[in-house]
């Protein structure tokens, strides 16, 4: 197996306020990791710092992906390498159709290899898989949608291109039973020996749906705690409040 | 009815009275005169040259009483018409030393005419290209009778290669007739050489129905004032504007929406993005006279502020004299949403390219009720070119 990103003693402040205080996490090519937390632990702001969201900035330590440090990469530079982040609240872009949006961004990722040709085609299959409506692709981004439509359009983003690591920030958030089964379906369906996962995620259930290889604890900018997916179980049972008494006992 | 003639000999008389504008007048408080070329007092100023244009309409048109055709022509072949509507509108409520300049002295222009009862069902087009200055004074003047339908597309450009300094002083008057239809596109595209005074007033009569889209691109200063009378009953007007600043351009719009009617209803919508130095000022006024019971009214003026130089400002007033009314007005200015540039980029887009899809989407609410479907693709492919070539500044804080 192959590092596909490591993140060592990261330390990452917004506006002034340090939020993580040195996490180190190692996520191998195929595998899928899960960071479970409470509420202002941190969970967001690794996803956002690991995006290269200009807010966050890294006060120390380092992010490599395939190797290469990415802390001196812009978002758009990273996501071409193949990161992308599953968004909590997507934002709307008005004026701006889901088709005229994805046929940008894939351009944008593959490059000469994007095939424009065979753009409508690959849209209405990868909507059609989802249990996306076609009417989808003629609708400004994110804009109107539904929780369940947002959540499923930023999975459509991830299977048209195809990232190496995905962050998956809070995708389950704001979705019902069926919504959540179809999502994590599509999410499913991306799995494969080349393609690492983070998902980020306050619940246990969607654990239920996408297996993962590895569960960790963030608490108040630290992962407290590493396991197997019973530890997401224990969670479930327990809650955070352990962690949490441990946090301030330290 | 006011005689032409008439109208040109007091016209002057005005035009030499009323004094130079200074930078107290309220109206001159956010674009300073000094700017406007010098023009020479006690004698007519120089004019300079410019061409118009127009595609002919079919045959069938012209028959049944259509006329498209420059201001002298149609002065020669219809002077009954033209004396009925040239400089008939009334006196606008600002420029009036350059409306009273205009009137003085304006020969040439464009005359559209569409009897009663006509439904011109496919757009016609018309085009004024300045080609030598220091001072051109076009004018414009759009009838529409009474239950007539007409699609105007309407260009300002500078002839290729003119490179001279050029005011153009121009006023346009449009008349919608009782339940007649008037979309008029006015696409301003003036070479950077090139600063205009622009004036429009427009009359609805009963049930008329007005769509005016202003696309402002070109021209180094532009000040333009836009009324528009509601003057009949039930008359409706949508008032849309694009426009797209860069380098050191200057707009300086004010528009009236002037309600005198009762059940009348206008929507303004302006949309303006800004790049380098580049600047607007808006002003606009609702008015609802007493007697406009059960009027609505709306304006919102939208900027998107493209570089850390660029800068808008924008001042709604109202003045309402009936109490049965519908009238909201609003602003917005802000730079591109860091959130909405964060995920475009997200998906791989570099920020010029996040920028340009946020600007398309930006002035999409707009260029979507241009009732010409080449004519929209072509302005967003040019609005995209313009942003393309404006000078990278103040991008840091997107990337």
């Amino acid at each position: 197996m192959s590092t596909l990103l490591e993140v060592n003693n990261l330390h990452v402040e917004v506006e002034g306020k340090e939020i993580l205080k040195g996490i180190s996490l190692k996520v191998e090519k195929g595998q899928v990791h899960a960071l479970m937390g409470p509420n202002g632990s941190g969970k967001s702001t690794l996803s956002n710092t690991l995006m290269g969201h200009p807010k966050y900035k890294v006060t120390q330590g380092q992010i490599l992906f395939n190797g290469q440090d990415l802390t001196p990469l812009k978002t758009d530079a990273r996501a071409r390498m193949g990161i992308f982040l599953a968004f909590q609240y997507p934002t709307a872009i008005q004026g701006v159709t889901v088709a005229n949006f994805m046929r940008t961004a894939m351009k944008a990722r593959f490059g000469e290899a994007f095939q424009s040709k065979e753009f409508r085609k690959t849209l209405k299959g990868a909507m059609a898989s989802l249990g996306v409506d076609e009417s989808f692709a003629t609708r400004y981004v994110n804009d109107g949608f539904s929780g369940g439509e947002k959540k499923r359009h930023e999975v459509l983003q991830m299977a048209l291109l195809k990232p190496q690591l995905a962050l998956m920030d809070e995708t389950d958030s704001g979705l019902d039973i069926d919504a959540l089964r179809t999502v994590s379906e599509g999410v499913n369906r991306l799995r494969g020996p080349e393609l690492g996962i983070l998902l980020i995620t306050h619940y246990q259930r969607l654990l239920n749906y996408i297996q993962p290889d590895a569960v960790h604890v963030l608490v108040d900018g630290r992962i407290v705690r590493s396991g197997g997916k019973e530890l997401a179980l224990e969670l479930e049972a327990k809650g955070y409040a352990p962690y949490e008494k441990e946090t301030v006992a330290s | 009815m006011l005689m032409v003639e008439d109208v040109r000999k007091t016209a002057w008389e005005r035009y030499e009275s009323l004094p130079w504008p200074v930078r107290t007048d309220e109206e001159w408080r956010r674009t300073d005169p000094k700017l406007l070329p010098a023009l020479p007092a006690g004698e007519k100023p120089k004019e300079g040259a410019f061409q118009t244009g127009w595609e002919t309409p079919a045959p069938e048109l012209i028959r049944s009483g259509v006329i498209l055709t420059d201001l002298a022509t149609a002065t020669k072949q219809f002077p009954d018409l033209v004396q009925e509507y040239l400089f008939q509108t009334g006196e606008p409520g600002q420029l009036k030393k350059f409306v009273a300049l205009h009137q003085a002295v304006a020969q040439q222009g464009l005359f559209c005419y569409v009897p009663d009862g006509v439904k011109v069902e496919l757009p016609l087009r018309s085009w004024i290209e300045a080609i030598s200055g220091p001072a051109i004074f076009p004018h414009l003047a759009i009838v529409v009778g009474k239950d007539s339908e007409l699609t105007l597309v309407d260009e300002r450009r500078s002839a290729p290669g003119a490179a001279e300094p050029v005011l153009s002083n121009e006023m346009a008057e449009i008349f919608v007739g009782a339940g007649g239809r008037l979309r008029y596109v006015h696409l301003q595209r003036w070479n950077s050489a090139t600063t205009e005074l622009f004036t429009q007033r427009a009359i609805l009569e009963k049930e008329a129905q007005f769509l005016n889209i202003t696309v402002g691109l070109g021209s180094k200063l532009s000040k333009a004032n836009v009324e528009t009378l509601l003057r009949g009953p039930g008359a409706h007007a949508d008032l849309l504007g694009i426009f797209f600043g860069a380098g050191k351009q200057h707009f300086d719009f004010h528009t009236l929406q002037d309600h005198q009617a009762p059940n009348t209803f206008s929507d303004l919508l302006y949309k303006c993005a800004l790049a380098d130095q580049a600047e607007l000022v808006y002003t606009g006024l609702i008015r609802i006279a007493k007697q406009a019971q059960k009027s609505n009214a709306y304006q919102a003026n939208r900027n998107l502020l493209l570089s850390q130089g660029a800068k808008a400002d924008s001042i709604p007033m109202l003045e309402i004299e009936a109490d049965d009314v519908r009238c909201t007005h609003g602003v917005a200015v802000g730079p591109v949403d860091e959130e909405q540039a964060f995920y475009l980029m997200s998906r791989g887009l570099s920020a010029t390219e996040s920028e340009r899809l946020i600007v398309e989407g930006f002035f999409e609410q707009i260029l979507k009720r241009i009732p010409v479907g080449d004519l929209r693709e072509q302005l967003a492919e040019e609005i995209v070119t313009r942003l393309s070539t404006h000078t990278e500044t103040g991008k840091e804080t997107l990337t």
